[in-house]
């Protein structure tokens, strides 16, 4: 045996060596992103919100009510090797979105991102569910659905989307259609249609990542892909900026647990008798700060979480189940100690996020498959 | 030379029964002169290779580390001597070996396709891909041999191969998959997340390749063999695309020999 085993070593040596010499030169970059994008800080509400996904790439900068967007000079930094053009940095009038294409290093690949920047236009308080678009949720044809809201001051332009973990489910469901989804837009809502959110399996894809299960969600805020597999709690961003002062959470909702609640125990999902599921519905009330812009899976209930104001959220028997369409209306619990700056408040340092799921841990790919929650007529309630 | 006995015996068994005892006699004549010029070999080795594209592709841009595993093999040879001088011969053998290898490689926008289930996740992957291959196999090599020197001989020729057991898995780490194509969303893979693959069903079952080598004797009996086979088909179906380019087993056979 040792002697095989030197000849080994001799031979993998040379042959080590032989292939180093093999290897090619490095090839040039492919990718074209935007990687971050910047404006003065004085101008900002808060940090650019880049959306890269099949069918829209977009930069979204929100400006101070003071500001002139006629005449913008944002800058960008994209993939090293890449172009941009125009330049970063050039001066140009926002009052329409603007188009930035960014092309690859090796010139086979480009984008082309739309770059829009706007006052702040808060959100809307009623959430009835009925507008709905299908976008793509993968390059295989996949499809998913995605919820739009409006702006309160014009019915016709588009201020919030709803996010939730269909594009990540999207790698694993390859030309299946939105009703497949772990969060679809469902018939038979209390007025017209609602949101559904159904805890999925995952099937081999997700199990090859450790993944197993998929629970249903929407949410505020935003749904970061590339932290979808690294750092799952991390990859829900939840809130956007809030101008009003939360006092109640209510709207009708109706959820069934599925039949075996597992558990992720080593990249495997492990059945766990005699418990059920649960779904959760919350809101949340904070500061927004330089060091935590969003809330994550990681903190957006910690008790220790210094940046959270006031919380709203169903209680143990709400979440445990109801057969029919149920009426609830929770109010918003402050923590001690907070108080309310109105400068804050009206320069939209504040922000909420709300917070949907049908598998109260689906966060750590633990639930029952099959748990289905249904919500209609959301509403935040505000002084 | 017992088991030229043997063989006579056998094949005398086999004729014999055909014609009458002087035919027997020159049955066994002619068997004797017809199995004049046999030599047969038993060997034991050890292989060093792996399963690698050709040429490299420019997506791999570091091979991190090798392991090329224990693979042994064992077989036997059986050599005709064409000529009186024993210079020109025919080499028919059949060996039990196993192929294997590890690897780690660092890669650059590297396209894949993984099929499951009628679903494609595709796309590119730059990172980190570790790659197991392991192989068992029955080889028959059929080689024309030379001897070039008293103690040297040199053989070449072709081998088929059956695969018996085989195994191609692995899994991808540090680093981030561009979905669809190189504009497509990013998704990171960092710290402990990985993906997993196995693609042993998807393996050819028949290989076949050509072989050359040397074989020095050492001794009246012992023998030293040195041996490069070359796949010449993928290690793959021609039906699985996931990995886009053909992987050809290349493996180095060290070992010693018997000669009868």
């Amino acid at each position: 045996m040792k002697i095989f085993r030197l000849m080994q070593v001799m031979t993998v040596f040379f042959s080590t060596v032989w292939l180093s010499s093999c290897i090619e030169n490095e090839p040039l970059n492919a990718e074209c992103d935007i990687v971050s994008a910047s404006l003065p800080e004085e101008l900002l509400v808060r940090p650019a919100e880049i959306v890269d996904r099949k069918d829209v790439h977009s930069v979204t900068f929100i400006v101070k009510n003071f500001v002139d967007v006629t005449a913008l000079a944002p800058e960008f930094e994209i993939t090293p090797g890449a172009t941009i053009a125009p330049a970063s940095g050039t001066v140009r009038d926002f009052s329409d979105p603007q188009e930035y294409t960014v092309t690859s290093e090796d010139g086979e690949w480009s984008k082309t991102y739309t770059v829009i920047a706007k006052h702040d236009d808060p959100i809307a308080l009623k959430y009835s569910f009925e507008n709905a678009r299908v976008v793509p949720a993968n390059s295989q044809g996949g499809m998913c659905d995605e919820f739009v809201e409006f702006s309160p001051t014009d019915p016709n332009v588009p201020n919030m989307v709803w996010a939730s973990g269909n594009q990540g489910f999207g790698l694993t469901n390859g030309k299946k259609g939105p009703e497949t989804y772990p969060t679809f837009q469902a018939d038979n809502g209390v007025v017209g249609r609602c949101a559904g959110l159904v805890t999925r399996s995952t099937g081999t894809f997700g199990a090859m990542v450790g993944m197993p299960l998929a629970a249903g969600n929407l949410f505020i805020g935003k749904f970061d892909m590339t932290n979808a597999v690294n750092k799952p709690l991390e990859a829900t961003q939840f809130g956007t900026s809030f101008y009003y002062v939360p006092i109640g959470l209510r709207g009708y909702y109706r959820y069934a647990p599925g039949e075996k609640f597992m558990k992720l125990v080593d990249r495997k999902l492990v059945e766990v008798p005699g418990r059920i599921d649960e779904c959760d519905i919350y809101a949340v009330f904070y500061e927004r700060t330089a060091d935590m812009e969003y809330l994550d899976g990681n903190n957006v209930l910690s008790d220790d979480n210094p940046n959270i104001i006031a919380v709203a959220r169903l209680d143990e028997d709400q979440r445990k189940g109801a057969a029919d369409w149920t009426h609830f209306d929770v109010e918003f619990k402050y923590r001690p100690d907070k108080s309310l700056d109105p400068e804050k408040l009206e320069n939209g340092v504040y922000a909420l996020a709300v917070v949907m799921t049908s598998s109260i841990e689906g966060a750590k790919f633990s639930g029952a498959i099959g748990s289905a929650l249904f919500v209609d007529e959301l509403e935040v309630v505000c002084l | 030379m017992n088991i030229k006995r043997y063989i006579i015996g056998a094949l005398a068994v086999a004729f014999g029964f055909v014609g009458a005892t002087a035919q027997v006699d020159r049955s066994l004549a002619v068997i004797k002169a017809m199995l004049h010029g046999f030599e047969y070999e038993v060997y034991a080795g050890t292989n060093i290779g792996g399963a690698s594209p050709l040429p490299l592709p420019a997506e791999i841009r570091e091979i991190n580390s090798y392991s090329p595993e224990l693979n042994l093999q064992i077989g036997a040879t059986v050599t005709k001597w064409m000529d009186v001088q024993k210079k020109w011969g025919l080499s028919l053998g059949v060996r039990l070996e196993t192929k294997g290898m590890e690897t780690k490689a660092a890669v650059k926008n590297y396209g894949m396709a993984i099929i499951q289930d009628g679903a494609t996740v595709s796309g590119r992957w730059t990172g980190m891909v570790q790659t197991r291959y392991h192989s068992q196999q029955l080889v028959f090599p059929l080689t024309a041999v030379f001897k070039a020197h008293k103690r040297l001989k040199v053989h070449a020729g072709p081998y088929v191969a059956f695969a018996f057991s085989n195994d191609f898995d692995g899994y991808v780490y540090d680093g981030y998959l561009r979905e669809g194509d190189p504009t497509g969303p990013k998704i990171s893979f960092e710290g402990d997340s990985r993906a997993n693959y196995d693609f042993g069903d998807n393996l050819r079952h028949f290989q076949w390749g050509m072989q050359g080598g040397v074989t020095w004797t050492a001794y009246k009996h012992l023998l030293v063999n040195a041996n490069l086979a070359w796949g010449c088909n993928d290690i793959f179906e021609s039906s699985f695309k996931t990995v886009t380019f053909n992987l050809y087993p290349i493996y180095l056979n060290v070992g010693f020999g018997y000669l009868f």
